[in-house]
């Protein structure tokens, strides 16, 4: 019965935080999206990506290369940006994994520095262990 | 007892509230996308015709910087989808 006032100061005191909480995220993470979608998304961000591959285009015109190749490597070239986005959609599945491009190969890889990550943990572990034992 | 309920409830409407504001942000910015992509990818269009660039070839790059947006939202929706409380 005694627990029973401090229960309900509990509840209102969590409602109240979670006001808080809400209110600061309603406009933390706007703004925190606008700025992220106008780093990416925004004229100068467009006219600063035309620029670099516009610059990258002409020197691969001046140097005799075909006109069809040059748009091909352009293309190519803007692909590196605009794959970002591939690279965190497979960060977000891998969920902690290690991945390297290249087929099998850079599968191999991954395995083996995970393989190496955690021996050296669990070195490091043991180490831990024996000071404390000490 | 009243006043506690009282407190409870201006609580919980005031969150609800910076909720809707919070959803009429996003929206807001959604519709804002779409305008921005299309000016961004203008100006990239506008400087690779610049360099010498023919317009169908600018076109096609622009094109697939667009298509950044797209990939975008796709991946935020599929964690917003696949999001679990738990």
């Amino acid at each position: 019965m005694s627990e029973k006032p401090e229960k309900k100061k509990t509840a209102s005191e969590d409602v109240e935080e979670l006001k808080e909480v809400l209110s600061a995220v309603s406009t933390e993470v706007p703004a925190l999206i606008k700025s992220i979608i106008g780093a990416v998304f925004s004229e100068e961000a467009g006219k600063n990506m035309g620029r670099a591959a516009a610059a990258f285009y002409k020197e691969l015109k001046d140097s005799g290369m075909p006109d069809n190749v040059a748009v091909k490597m352009t293309e190519d070239y803007i692909g590196v940006f605009t794959s970002l986005g591939d690279i965190l959609k497979r960060v977000g599945e891998g969920k902690g994994k290690v991945f390297i491009s290249g087929g099998e190969k850079g599968k191999e890889i991954g395995e083996e520095i995970e393989k190496r990550v955690k021996e050296k943990l669990v070195e490091k572990k043991k180490a831990e262990a024996e000071e404390e034992e000490e | 007892m009243g006043k506690t309920r009282s407190l409870l409830i201006l609580s919980v409407m005031s969150g609800a509230v910076s909720v809707i504001r919070l959803l009429g942000s996003l929206a807001v910015i959604y519709l804002g996308l779409g305008w921005k992509v299309r000016k961004a990818r203008r100006a990239l269009e506008k400087e690779l015709r610049k360099a010498g660039m023919s317009k169908e070839d600018a076109r096609k790059i622009g094109a697939q910087y667009a298509a950044v947006k797209d990939n975008a939202i796709k991946a935020i929706k599929r964690s917003v989808t696949g999001f679990r409380f738990g």
